[in-house]
Order: C-alpha cells, then structure tokens, then sequence
C-alpha cells in the first residue's frame, strides 16, 4: 500500500471541483465482462426497509436527550421589514424558557448573523428561543411581541430584472455564431416559458439536535453531507473538526435541500452551548416552505434554428432565474448547450435579487427546468419541419461534450431512444390523438443529460469477525436512495455472502473516513470502488487463511453463498469454518475511491415517453404512462434503481402539474406554504412506469457506475409537456398544468 | 397553537352550555378546526367535542333518511341506504378530502368548515372575512376563488353540501327544528362575518334527507387525483321530473343553479374566468350522469 496525493476534477451538479485525495494503490479486479456478477445486479430489497416500515429507524426529530430543550425561530411576517422592538426581557421571564437570542446578541457564529433586524423577507429568522417544553417555548415566542416597520419589497421576475438587481454578475455563453446560424435556419421557432418554484417539501423537515460535553459538539441532523456539515460547525463554533461529531442515520429525503446546517443547526448548537442543555430544532412545515430553500423559478427565452433536415443549426437562449436572496446560480441553459448537437450556441442567464428565501439546489437544480424548456422548443421544431420528434432528437445526437470538446465515457443515448420508441408504442402515437372527446391523449418525449461520475475522496473499511458476518463502514449518509443497500451488495459479491448479512455502518462522521456530499447523483459512483476495494482486501486475507486451514491453494478457493468453495467441488466448508477460529481478531481491509481519468467528460443520459390524457371539461391532466430507459452504468440493484426512478418521475410529475409556489403580489409572502395548498402529488397520480436501464457498464469508471439519484427527474416534465402538447394541438408555455391553464388553453 | 380546553359533553344541553362559554369552537373529527387553530384562525380557549352525543347513526326517517352529524365522512361514503337513494351524496363523501380525512371528518363538521382561501388561512394576514379591511385575494392572487362578486371572494368548500341542497335536505340543530339547508348558510355581511347561521352554543346535530331522487349525480374537478379541494363541484338531482341543480367552490355559499341558465349571476373575476368553462362543463356532466 502505497498511497498518493493525487489532484482530481469532479463536476458537482455543473460545478467543476479540483480537488486533492489521498488514494491508494487498488489491485481489485475488475468486474468480468459481460453480466454483473451476483449478487451485483439482483433485486434487493432494502436493508433498512423493516426498519423503516415498523418505526424503529431513529430519525433526528426522533432523538430524546435528558434535559432536552425544544427551540423554535421566531420569523418575519413581511416581505422586508425593519425590526424596531422586540422585548427580549419578556420572553426570558417566561417560566421555562431558557434561552432568548434576538439580533441584538449578535449570534453570527463562523461570522454570519443567523438573526436579522433588516428582515429582507418573508420567513428570515429574527428571534429565537429554547424552552423546557413546547409551551413555554409557545409563550416565549408570543412574549417577543416584535414590531417591525414595513418597507417596500420585491417580488416578481419581471419587477426585479427590471430594476436590473442581480444576485450574481449575469453570464452569456456563446460558441460559434448564433446569428449566422439562425439566419442559415430553413425553420426556427421562438418560445418563451415561465418554471414554476418547485419546493422540496421534504416529508421530514430541516431538523437538529445538538449537545455539548465540555468542548465537543455533537449534532443530529437531517443532512445530506455530514462532513460538509462537520466542517461548517467547526468553523462556526472555532473548534478542531474531531471535536464535531455529526450523526444522520436516517433521513426523510433532501432532494438537494439539506445540504448545509442551516439556522436550525447554527441554532441548536448555539443554544445548546449557552445553556449547557441538549436543544432539539424542527422546522414548521410552513417554514419549510418559507424558509428552506426551493427549485429556482425561470423564465426562458428560447429561438431554435434548423436546416430542412432537422441539424440544428443555432440556438439562441437566455434564462431570467429568480434567485431570492441569492445564492449558487442553478445551470438552467446547460442543457441548451449540451444535449444536442449545434456548433451555434448562445445562453445568457441572469440572476435577479427578490424578497424571498433563497432558493437551493432541487434535484437535477437548473437542469430539470432547462429540459424542460429546451425539449418544449425542440418539438416544436419537429413540428415545423414536419420531423417526427424523435428522429429530430436522433439526427440532432451530440457525440461528445461541445463546450468542452472532451469525448464521454460512455453514452448509449441512441438505444435509450429505440428501446423507449417501443416500449411506449411511440410509432403508433399518433392513433392515441383525439377523435374531438372530452378525453384527449398524446404521446410525447424528451431526452435526459446529467453528470454522475463521482470521485475521490471516499473510503471504506470492511472488517469480519468470527461469526462471518462482514461489517462495512462508510463515510457517507444514506440520502433515503438506497446507497447503504448498495454498497452492502458491492461488498457482498467480493465476500460470498448473502446481503442481509452484510451491516453497514454509515450516518457518523466518526465512523470512517471521508465520503462524499449525497448529491450530485455521486454518492455511489463514489463509494462503490472504494467499498469494492475494501472487501476485495478481507477476501484476499480470507482466502490466505481459508488455504492454510484446508490445504488447497488459494487461488484454488472462492467464497459463495456463506461458504468457502473450492473450484473443482470438493470443498463446501462454511465460512465460520475459518472466522470461527479468529477468537476477537478481526480481518481488515480499507478502499479509497481513485480519481477519474482526466480528459473525458463523464455524463448521464436516457429518455422517457410520457402518454397523458387530458379531461377538456375539468381540465385534469393525468400522466397514464411513462416509459423511462436511462444509460447511467452498471446498475447495482435493480429494485433501489427501479424506485428512484418511479420516484424522479413522480416529483418531475408534480412540477408538470400540480406544483407552484404562489407568492403574493400584494403583501410578497407565500400563500401556499404547506401541504393542503401546495400540492406535491399522491400515490394516486403515480402512473403506469416502465423503467429498463441500458446497462452497460462506464468502461472508463471503476466498478462502471454512474449516479442514478437525478436522471429520472430531468426529461419527466418536457415528456409531459410534449404529449399535452399533441394531444391538445396547443402548447402551454407555463407549468404547472393545472386544470386553469388547460382550459384557459381550451379557450375557457 | 395556543392551548385549549378539551371538553367532551354526553348531552347535547351539554354541549351547547360548553359552546356558550367563552370562545369554545365544536369539533367533529377536528380536520379543519385543529389546522385553524394552529394558525391562529378564530381562535377559541375550549373545543367542545360533539362525538359523545350519540349523533353517529344514519337511520331511515320519514321517507328518506336522518344522518348524525358526527357520522364520519367515510361511513357515509360507505352506506349502503346513501349509495341505494342518493347516488350524488355518496359520490361527494367519497370524493372529498383524502382517505384519512375522511375517515376523521364528520358530516356536520364537512358542511360547517371554513373557507379554504388561502388568504382567509393565512396566519399573519387579517382579511377581510376574519375582521379585517382588506379582501386580499381581490388585490391579490384569486385564481381560485369564486366567480361571483362581493366583499369576500372566497368559495364554499363542502362537498356534501352541493348534493344536500340539489336534494332538499333540511338540517336540525341544537336550537332550530328541521330547517332547508340553503339557511345553514349565508353571505358574510359587514357586521357579521360568517358564513353560518348558527347562533351561540347552536350545532347541527342531524341531516334530513326526503325521499330518494328519482336520479342524482355529483361532478367534480380537483387539482391532483386524491386530496384536494373541489375547484368547483356540482350536483343534480331529479325528482317528480324536476331538476335541481347546485354548486360549490363558485360562491361564498352553496348555490343552485338555474338549468336554464346554470352561469347566470356568476360573471367572473379578473382571475376566475376559466371556472366558468368549467362550471358550465361539470354541470353538462352532472345532467347526463342522471
């Protein structure tokens, strides 16, 4: 072993990161050509899933510590605000309460106020306080009596690109000459489409708890990157990052959104330490919504050119984002630049500043709406040129990343395209067209691009004892995608086991080595060579020992199915034959995850066909079907594979047509900031999913996976609105769908 | 939330003693009181629980039938007596809410919710209807609110209501004998602004329903396919040759409709004129369902 420092790049939602790991050398095998070895690629079921179903999975809003303190943020009602009195004094002298912070306390630890007196929107946080119970904390709250003076705000797109406000310096990104393309074009079409704020609503909400002994900080929390979270809170707080621990064991969802402690974890650390007492923080499901971030809205620009037979011969896009309070721009025109071919390419985005939360990534974050749009204006080219739209999208096929002229690792976009053409029955769509019925249908697709690759750093320990049950300990959380489940397969095959026997340690900055951020769709990308490389290790060292114990050479010698096998047959001991004998010695073995080769771009792809039927008198508009065929590498368990995408579909579903955050243009504050109004689908709107995989391991990743967590949810809703499309024989240029925009489509 | 007393009276003398003290609030299964209650929405210092009254029975009565009001919404969605007599009542019950909701939510405490505006629900906004000056859904965003003008725009919510007042049922209260359903109702006015009739410590403890229509039918539009407010809903029943027909979520109040002229009086606002496509295709819907 032999490690080294190597500098690597990795794309992170659109971000290109460098960055240096320690790996070392791997001498793991490749897995063999052709299928996946069993149980790689095997239907299983969950690891947590009893767990889960039964209650006894121990979520942060589940953690009860001795002496408790609940605490609650006290929030600014208006959409900009001047804080002119607040009565700290009042809410102390509340029986229970134990803490008060209000912005006079000057609480900005890591040197950021998490408390405001210049509220600049509707949901910022003010005031907070810690108290025995959920009554007194109530009490505390009221006693704060706040008064603000209101100031104007700003809440529309179009009001604030019009005050020219931006949260970041606009971008135009241009490559060969748009207007010289466009100009060449033999047809062009000019669209221009409103995204909706789609919000997380994650089913648990933002949460911490956190708790002091001396100078060591241990957090709770609902997050999708504890280390991130780690090192946040260390820098927060001024202390050596060993001295955070941070726990995620489970969570109920993210979707982008947990990514960061948030004023919840700030919050309960910092009451947590001024009154030397555990502090619970669990955020409201109207906070949730006020508060925690959301799909960015976008207004899209889009004119597309053509040659006769379909060559793209010039795109021309621009993106106004409304951005709220800022934040990380999402790339909402990369897709405009990277799905199809076309060597013209304009995008211009421009962030505006309002007086709203600030959005965070969701999902596939910009590029789930770019799909959106770009795939909108892409059919309706096809139309223009009388192009079947997807043998558009296959003469438009981009063989390599045009911005940066690197080759991909791998790409079988093309068979996603036939594959899913007949499962859907796409030639026969146009039968499903109206013959002028109440119900309408149509048949419609759009093509997927996401990153995916992963990469260092990541590591694993695999560890088995005598009762020959594995135990693997992994970096990382398990973001509800099933990574634990994963990675307990990957170790499995290398050990002979059956995985319900393989437990995974994983949820604990204490447990193991770095591991990756859960997003990006990188978690398993990342984790699986390293997990792989740590249980090839306990099987080499298994493998030694099983040889000295019976005789017969190791290489002579494998592991399936709980036993130690000899290749010619004559050998079936059980494993504990040889673990049986280590008394409370363990054999160990470590992974790291190596960088990916450098000069190639590493990408996911995939198309889905959605069939919709539209009722023309109530205006509902219901996916019946959507056939969805990715290309993200080799698939580990089919089943988790399987429920991400029903699950992607399913979010990318209510962004089509149910999902909107409505903000008030009269008073600037959301009026549907909770379930009952903001309307994520249900069980019922899931449609029929046909969902296959291309398969086909990354010849240039270790292990040949990819990351599977976004792809689903990208072309959902441009399939969506391509078949309402051809069904109504009239275009909606703003989603949601809703049963108001289709019949005022209809002419209502 | 404020705390609250809970009390559970096992008299209806009881309860509407309780219903007089302060500002009790009556519950039926406490869907939509304990979600006003959270946000501060008329507020009330004791809840009086309605269940321990005996008024959970659906009993033949007269001609047609008597529904406790505290029958659960499900309960009624499953009868058979309902689903044989009054095919339109059963649809609603089983179309409102969701499956949960409706295994909780009450008879009376469906007909007796507040409006769902989202204006009306909001916790840090005193509209109009909640006592204050400004209808903000006028100035604001209505597009789903009523087709009707007025000084509060919001739109009777309660399914079961369209059928009951297409179908003639009377309701009885702790105070009032058997009385037409359109009284349950009425348009909030500047000194009162409620949209029920019922008077302090007053509860509506049955549903009276006539003989079964010769034929009934409820069409109903949502925005998602389970759990989600009738954007507009509209019964018809027919009865001795006689159509009625009457509507939700177009107008502060259950309506009837005119069959000749189902739009008349609901011109639209700025926001809402889709709804009265709408409401002119789900009544065509409800008249070819009888």
């Amino acid at each position: 072993m032999s490690p080294r420092l190597v500098k690597s790049e990795a794309v992170v939602e659109g971000r290109t990161e460098e960055r240096w790991s320690l790996v070392e050398d791997d001498h793991t095998p490749e897995y063999p050509d052709g299928p996946s070895p069993a149980p790689i690629g095997v239907a299983a079921q969950r690891l947590t899933a009893h767990a889960r179903l039964t209650g006894s999975a121990r979520y942060t809003s589940d953690i009860q510590l001795p002496g408790m303190l609940q605490a609650a943020i006290l929030r600014s009602p208006f959409a900009n605000a001047r804080l002119t009195a607040i009565d700290a004094a009042a809410a102390r002298a509340v029986p229970g309460v134990r803490a008060v912070l209000t912005p006079a306390d000057g609480f900005a630890p890591g040197g950021s106020a998490v408390l405001t007196d210049a509220p600049a929107y509707a949901g910022a946080p003010v005031a907070a306080v810690a108290a025995d119970d959920r009554d007194a904390l109530a009490a505390g709250l009221a006693a704060l009596a706040p008064e603000y003076e209101e100031l104007p705000f700003v809440a529309g797109i179009d009001e604030a690109l019009g005050r020219q406000d931006f949260t970041a310096d606009p971008s135009e990104y241009e490559r060969g000459d748009p207007d010289a393309g466009m100009r060449e074009a033999a047809a062009s079409v000019s669209l221009e489409l409103r995204a909706p704020a789609q919000m997380h609503n994650c089913m648990e909400s933002h949460c911490a708890v956190a708790a002091w002994q001396g100078d060591e900080l241990t957090t709770w929390i609902s997050t999708q990157g504890m280390f991130a979270i780690q090192a946040e809170l260390a820098d927060a707080f001024d202390l050596d990052l060993e001295r955070v621990r941070v726990i995620c064991e489970y969570m109920g969802g993210g979707f982008g959104s947990k990514d960061q402690a948030g004023a919840e974890g700030l919050l309960a650390a910092g009451l947590a330490r001024i009154t030397s007492r555990p502090v619970s923080v669990v955020l409201s499901r109207r906070e949730e919504n006020l508060d925690a971030g959301y799909r960015a809205p976008a207004q899209f620009t889009l004119e597309v050119g053509a040659a006769a037979d379909g060559t793209l011969t010039a795109i021309d896009a621009s993106a106004v984002i409304g951005m709220g309070r800022g934040g990380w721009t999402p790339p909402a025109l990369e897709p405009v630049k990277s799905v199809y071919r076309c060597a013209n390419v304009r995008a211009a985005v421009l962030p505006v500043r309002q007086n709203i939360g600030s959005p965070r990534a969701f999902r596939a974050p910009g590029v789930m709406e770019g799909v959106w749009a770009l795939e909108n204006a892409i059919d309706e080219l096809a139309a223009a040129l009388d192009i079947d739209p997807l043998e558009l999208r296959r003469r438009n096929h981009a063989d390599g990343d045009q911005a940066t002229g690197r080759p991909y690792s791998s790409k079988n976009l093309l068979a996603c395209y036939d594959r899913a053409a007949e499962l859907a029955g796409w030639a026969d769509r146009d039968s499903l067209k109206a013959d002028g019925g109440r119900i309408r249908r149509g048949m419609g697709c759009a093509s997927q691009i996401w990153w995916g690759g992963g990469g260092p750093p990541a590591y694993a320990e695999a560890r088995i004892g005598k009762d020959g049950r594995p135990v693997l300990s992994v970096g990382m959380q398990d973001l509800g995608t099933g990574t634990i489940t994963a990675c307990a397969i990957i170790a499995a095959e290398r050990l002979g086991v059956p995985v319900e026997d393989v437990r995974v340690h994983a949820g604990d900055t204490r447990l193991a080595g770095h591991g990756p951020f859960s997003g990006g769709s990188m978690t398993l990308a990342s984790m699986a060579p390293a997990v792989r490389a740590a249980a090839h290790e306990v099987r080499e060292q298994l493998l030694a020992l099983a040889s000295d114990r019976f005789e017969i050479a190791a290489g002579d010698l494998t592991l399936e199915e709980g036993e130690i096998r000899s290749v010619d047959g004559t050998l079936r001991e059980p494993l504990t034959e040889v673990t049986g004998k280590l008394a409370n010695a363990w054999i160990r073995g470590g992974g790291s995850r190596g960088p990916n080769p450098s000069g190639i771009a590493v990408n996911t792809f995939g198309c889905q066909i959605a069939q919709v039927a539209v009722d023309t008198v109530t205006g509902m508009v219901t996916v019946e079907r959507v056939v969805a065929v990715h290309d993200v590498g080799r698939i580990v368990n089919p089943m988790g594979a399987r429920s991400q995408v029903m699950g992607g579909i399913l979010q990318g579903i209510g962004f089509a047509l149910t999902e909107e955050r409505v903000v008030d243009p009269t008073t600037g504050t959301s009026v549907n900031p909770g379930l009952e109004d903001y309307k994520v689908p249900t069980i019922a709107d899931l449609p029929e999913v046909v969902c296959e995989f291309v398969n086909v391991p990354d010849p240039r990743l270790p292990t040949g996976v990819r990351g599977l967590g976004e792809p689903p949810i990208v072309p959902t809703a441009g399939a969506i609105g391509n078949a309402l499309a051809q069904a109504l024989g009239v275009r909606l240029h703003e989603a949601p769908y809703t049963p108001r925009r289709v019949l005022e489509a209809l002419g209502g | 939330m404020r705390a609250f007393a809970y009390i559970r009276p096992a008299s209806a003398d009881e309860a509407s003693a309780a219903l007089r003290t302060g500002s009790a609030r009556p519950m039926g299964g406490g869907t939509d009181l304990l979600t006003q209650l959270d946000r501060g929405i008329r507020p009330a210092d004791s809840v009086v629980d309605l269940r321990g009254l005996g008024l959970d029975d659906i009993a033949p009565h007269e001609d047609g039938l008597a529904i406790g009001a505290t029958v659960r919404v499900a309960d009624l969605a499953r009868d058979a007596a309902v689903a044989g007599g009054y095919a339109a009542l059963a649809s609603a019950a089983s179309a409102a809410a969701s499956p949960q909701l409706r295994e909780m939510g009450t008879v009376g405490g469906n007909l007796c919710q507040q409006p769902r505006c989202w204006y009306f629900r909001h916790p840090d906004l005193q509209c109009w209807l909640r006592g204050g000056d400004t209808c903000y859904a006028q100035i604001g965003d209505h597009r789903k609110h009523g087709l009707e003008p007025g000084d509060c725009i919001s739109v009777a919510p309660s399914d079961l209501s369209a059928p009951l007042l297409a179908m003639g049922a009377r309701i009885e209260t702790s105070e009032r004998a058997a009385f037409p359903i359109a009284e349950l109702y009425r348009r909030p006015s500047e000194d009162d602004r409620t949209t029920l009739t019922l008077g302090p410590g007053e509860f509506v403890t049955r549903v009276l329903l006539p003989a079964p229509p010769e034929s009934s039918a409820y069409a109903r539009a949502g925005e998602r396919h389970a759990w989600s407010f009738a954007l507009a809903g509209v019964a018809a029943a027919r009865s001795g040759g006689v159509v009625s027909l009457a509507a939700i979520g177009v107008s502060n109040i259950p309506r009837l409709l005119d069959p000749e002229d189902p739009l008349a009086g609901l011109p639209g606002l700025e926001m809402t004129g889709w709804k009265r496509r709408l409401l002119a295709g789900l009544v065509d819907d409800a008249l070819n369902a009888l």
